[in-house]
């Protein structure tokens, strides 16, 4: 492992000594990172169930040591692989940057970004957690400002003041966990003796830090502003990796917690309602980046169902039930980073060749970028988890998990269950309303006939980029088999089970003995494919190629103002639970022969529910505590030492 | 390779019968708004007149909609295979005939429905198909709660297991949840084989078939035969969970299945017929929440363990 380390560091040393040479910086700075995801993907493809450590050489403060576990290696090959898709597609699509900003720096960014997500999966004490941790989140902020636009310092901002939350909080559950532990080395974490207010406390402390991370409802809030401000390619690390980082972090520490049926219960209850308000609010937007990354609130939601499901297993000692409910997160956070991954890779495309991240503007993009639409649309499928596609397989190893978990005793952990079953099965169903998504911006008649005229397929970099991933959702799909088989390795490092989840030679199956077949289920759907024709060749139908013609119009001249734009597309889901998005109706009219405007724009009401309030708090406080702020130096002089001088007494007389 | 065989037999055997019924059903509709009506053929004579007429396509569309009838079709038919009807023995293939497996082609059908209606770019296609995308989620909480009582009541979600343990009697209608669940699914099914009060199907051009709008010839034919297996691959559906009785001989079975899938998809016509027209956006959801009740009631007797 510390090989793969090594050629990030190397490669990100050798791009910011390109800074100079932008084109070439493009082509060996990506180069570079794609051929050390490459590596890296094929040593934690081969060291997957291993058990694998280093220390850092030199003497640095606190003896920094590295290990990795089978479940780190796992995350491990998932911020690789999709390293290595998005690097590729960067050589190509980077070029657009080059009057931006500086390649070089951006491609040692780039490379330092998966280094550290790397390094924060395997750090194994608090402080070294901790400042990588920080070192990612500033990275990724300083990724997201490489695209400076309109309102890219504002979503920085946000990101970095709710990062700051919740490191404070992750800094104070492992500070709280190493004094009970009496060491900071996480290899002391096991099996901690502590008492339950301490463990509830630190656990509440994780979830708020973590899942502002990982983008947990209610703290998803920077997810839809740094997301789309981020470069495409970056946004899919962030949205397809980056969270995860912080999921495993979570199920990493709250395992060594003595943790208890309730932790898991707590997790499953979020996991629904992010699940839920996620694509609700997906549904609404407007800007194609923004409602992805909404999509990731959903989808952390589904894998937190999984890890979920887990953790109340290893609590409630029922070691099956753990197993399915960290194969379901697992598998799920795997084909997350894929479709979502393709998605954030294909929207780049679009807005690299139109220019505009409004869709409503767009249509009838397919013709001209077939490879983007194609790889738009199988991300959608992946993503409605349907069927022959990856998302489809977890999210039936959660609802197996789900299930299972719903037959254990206690009637609150039996409508727990169910009605995460329930919420996963709407979250399902709305999903599939992200066809829009596709159909708004590919299908159809060209809203903007100047957008469209320009518009061109993206160079052969970036198709190759998402061609990987596109070959990596059917083939997660497919193969779900062995891809299981390879997971199962790493859940039964956290809770070995004698559950096996593969069967024979194309079966995954559920403790409960339900089983699917992947490929069986893509050859039926193959050869019902096959009976349509055959029906029209024995019915002798009629086959002349097809008059083309202007869609109906009630007799009018058709214009394409008059096909559907994605608002109108969910209108009567919106009118439906308009007590979430409380929009805001304004209708203008200007005369008669004047168009009118209308207007309803959704917001999200848990910003002006939680955020608000605090940040009028904290600006109202520091109004007050402006008064201290003098400009004199030698009164500054005087708060310090007088600060001191506290902290002396303290630690001298009360501790 | 037995059970693929038989699979394949009762997709065709049903999609060369369903015709006939769709044909009975309008010929009781128009009886009882007192009309002739055509004999019980006619829906087999328009679907061959549309295979001999020539098609359009909107200048703008691109393989999502030219592939949609094909895919459509085959969706369809990949449900209905997934119905234990001649194959009802064979535990093993629950590895295809899973509940999660039929609900989520379900949806890949939708969504097929719902891309090819945007991509026609003809306006009442796409509000045909968003509307078909808003009865899925009235629809599928209620389906899902349902589902769930029968699957922790059976302990899998393999279909042909449950359907031989209803007929075992070993879980059925003594358990209160299923029973009350049995209740909402019938509704479900009824929202999901698209029949009037749901579905304002006679006009077609602006409501929920809106869809078919820009289809012509061959393609029409085919969206409309793949529509009517729909609506038997649902009833298909309730009947292998809650009335599951029938032979173990496959060719019995399949004729039995046949005329029991038959009575209900014609008895459907009564309330097609003396049924309100509902507006999708209020009375669908008045009528979705009180099935969502129903459904609650029988989740929860699960839960409190009756």
């Amino acid at each position: 492992m510390i090989s793969v380390y090594v050629l990030f560091l190397i490669s990100s040393l050798v791009s910011i000594l390109l800074y100079n040479v932008p084109k070439m910086a493009v082509k060996v700075g990506f180069g570079l990172s794609a051929v050390s995801c490459f590596y890296g993907m094929s040593h934690f493809v081969i060291s997957m169930g291993k058990n694998d450590s280093f220390v850092m050489f030199g003497n640095f403060l606190f003896s920094p040591n590295f290990a990795l576990t089978p479940l780190g290696n796992f995350f491990s090959f998932v911020v690789v692989f999709i390293g290595f898709a998005s690097s590729v597609y960067g050589m190509s699509y980077a070029k657009e940057y080059i009057n931006k900003a500086n390649i070089g720096v951006f491609a040692c960014l780039f490379n330092l970004f998966i280094l550290s997500m790397l390094l924060v999966i395997s750090a194994n004490n608090v402080f070294c957690f901790i400042v990588l941790w920080e070192l990612m989140t500033l990275v990724s902020s300083f990724l997201i400002l490489v695209n400076d636009g309109k309102g890219t310092l504002k979503a920085v901002m946000i990101y970095l003041g709710i990062a700051q939350v919740g490191a404070f909080c992750i800094t104070c559950g492992l500070l709280l966990m190493a004094y009970y532990a009496g060491s900071a080395e996480f290899s002391a974490f096991a099996n901690l003796a502590m008492p339950l207010p301490v463990c509830v406390a630190i656990f509440i402390l994780f979830l708020v830090g973590f899942g502002s991370k990982a983008g947990m409802w209610p703290f998803h809030v920077w997810l839809p502003l740094a997301h789309p401000a981020a470069p495409s390619n970056v946004s899919a690390l962030m949205s397809g990796v980056m969270i995860k980082v912080a999921l495993f972090a979570l199920v990493k520490f709250t395992l060594f917690l003595p943790i208890s049926i309730y932790f898991g219960l707590a997790i499953l209850i979020l996991g629904a309602a992010s699940s839920l308000f996620g694509v609700l609010y997906a549904l609404c937007q407007h800007d194609y980046k923004a409602l992805l990354a909404y999509h990731s609130v959903e989808n952390i939601g589904i894998i937190l169902l999984g890890f979920g499901t887990g953790i109340y297993g290893v609590a409630a000692g029922n070691a099956t039930l753990g197993a399915i409910g960290f194969l379901a997160g697992c598998y799920h956070v795997v084909n997350h980073a894929i479709f979502k991954g393709l998605l954030f890779l294909c929207a780049g495309s679009v807005l690299h060749a139109t220019h505009t991240r409004d869709m409503d503007v767009l249509g009838g993009l397919a013709k001209k970028m077939p490879w983007t639409s194609v790889g738009m649309f199988i991300g959608i499928m992946g993503i409605a988890a349907l069927p022959p596609v990856n998302g489809f397989v977890s999210e039936w190893f959660t609802y197996q998990g789900m299930l299972q978990g719903a037959m254990s005793e206690g009637i609150f952990t039996r409508y727990i269950f169910t009605l995460s079953v329930v919420a996963l099965a709407l979250t399902g169903v709305l999903v599939g309303m992200h066809l829009k998504l596709y159909a708004v911006i590919f299908a159809g008649t060209p809203r903007d006939k100047k957008i469209w005229e320009n518009a061109k397929e993206s160079p052969v970099g970036m198709i190759l980029g998402m061609l990987i991933l596109m070959i990596g959702c059917v083939g997660f799909g497919i193969g779900a088999n062995f891809i299981v088989s390879y997971i199962m390795q790493a859940v039964n490092s956290i809770t070995p089970s004698t559950y096996s989840a593969n069967l024979g030679a194309t079966l995954v199956t559920s403790p409960l003995g339900s089983a699917i077949s992947t490929p069986l289920i893509a050859i039926v759907l193959c050869s019902t494919m096959i009976l349509p024709f055959l029906i029209l060749a024995v019915m002798k139908a009629n086959r002349t190629k097809p008059r083309e013609t202007d869609p109906w119009a009630c007799g009018f001249k058709y214009s394409s103002r008059m096909q559907m734009t994605g608002g109108p597309f969910t209108g009567d889901l919106r009118k439906v639970v308009d007590w979430l998005f409380k929009g805001h109706k304004k209708i203008v009219t200007n005369g008669y022969f004047s168009p009118v405007e209308y207007h309803n724009h959704p917001q999200d009401i848990w910003w002006s529910l939680i955020y608000k309030p605090i940040i009028e708090f904290i600006k109202m406080l520091a109004q007050k505590i402006g008064v201290f702020q003098n400009g004199y130096a030698n009164v500054y002089t005087l708060y310090i030492l007088i600060y001191l001088c506290v902290i002396l007494a303290v630690s001298y007389f009360v501790i | 390779m037995q059970t693929i065989l038989l699979m394949i037999f009762q997709v065709v055997v049903i999609v060369l019968i369903a015709p006939l019924f769709d044909g009975m059903a309008r010929k009781l509709r128009a009886k009882l708004q007192s009309k002739q009506g055509s004999d019980f053929f006619q829906t087999y004579r328009d679907i061959i007149k549309l295979f001999k007429r020539n098609r359009t396509v909107p200048k703008c569309s691109h393989w999502v909609f030219r592939l949609a009838p094909f895919l459509l079709f085959a969706t369809s038919s990949a449900i209905l295979a997934a119905i234990p009807i001649t194959y009802s023995s064979n535990m093993a293939f629950g590895a295809y005939s899973d509940i999660f497996v039929i609900l989520y082609l379900g949806a890949l059908l939708r969504f097929v429905f719902g891309s090819a209606s945007m991509d026609s770019g003809n306006p009442f296609a796409a509000t045909g198909g968003s509307r078909e995308q808003m009865i899925g989620v009235y629809v599928e909480p209620v389906m899902i709660m349902c589902l769930i009582v029968v699957m922790l009541a059976a302990k899998t979600s393999n279909l042909v297991q449950i359907q031989q343990m209803v007929k075992d009697g070993i879980i059925g209608y003594q358990i209160p949840s299923f029973a009350v669940a049995s209740i909402a699914f019938l509704w479900c099914m009824y929202v999901e084989t698209g029949r009037k009060p749901y579905d304002l199907a006679e006009a077609e051009q602006e409501l929920q078939e809106g869809v078919l709008g820009e289809y012509a010839g061959a393609d029409l034919g085919l969206v409309q035969a793949a529509l009517i297996l729909k609506q038997f691959a649902m009833i298909g559906l309730f009947l292998t969970i809650f009335e599951p009785w029938n032979f173990s001989n496959p060719f019995l079975a399949i004729i039995v299945f046949v005329l029991k899938a038959g009575v209900f998809y014609v008895a459907a016509v009564f309330i097609d017929n003396f049924g309100p027209r509902f507006k999708i956006a209020s009375s669908l959801r008045k009528n979705a929440l009180a099935a969502l009740a129903i459904s609650f009631v029988a989740l929860t007797l699960y839960v409190v363990g009756v």
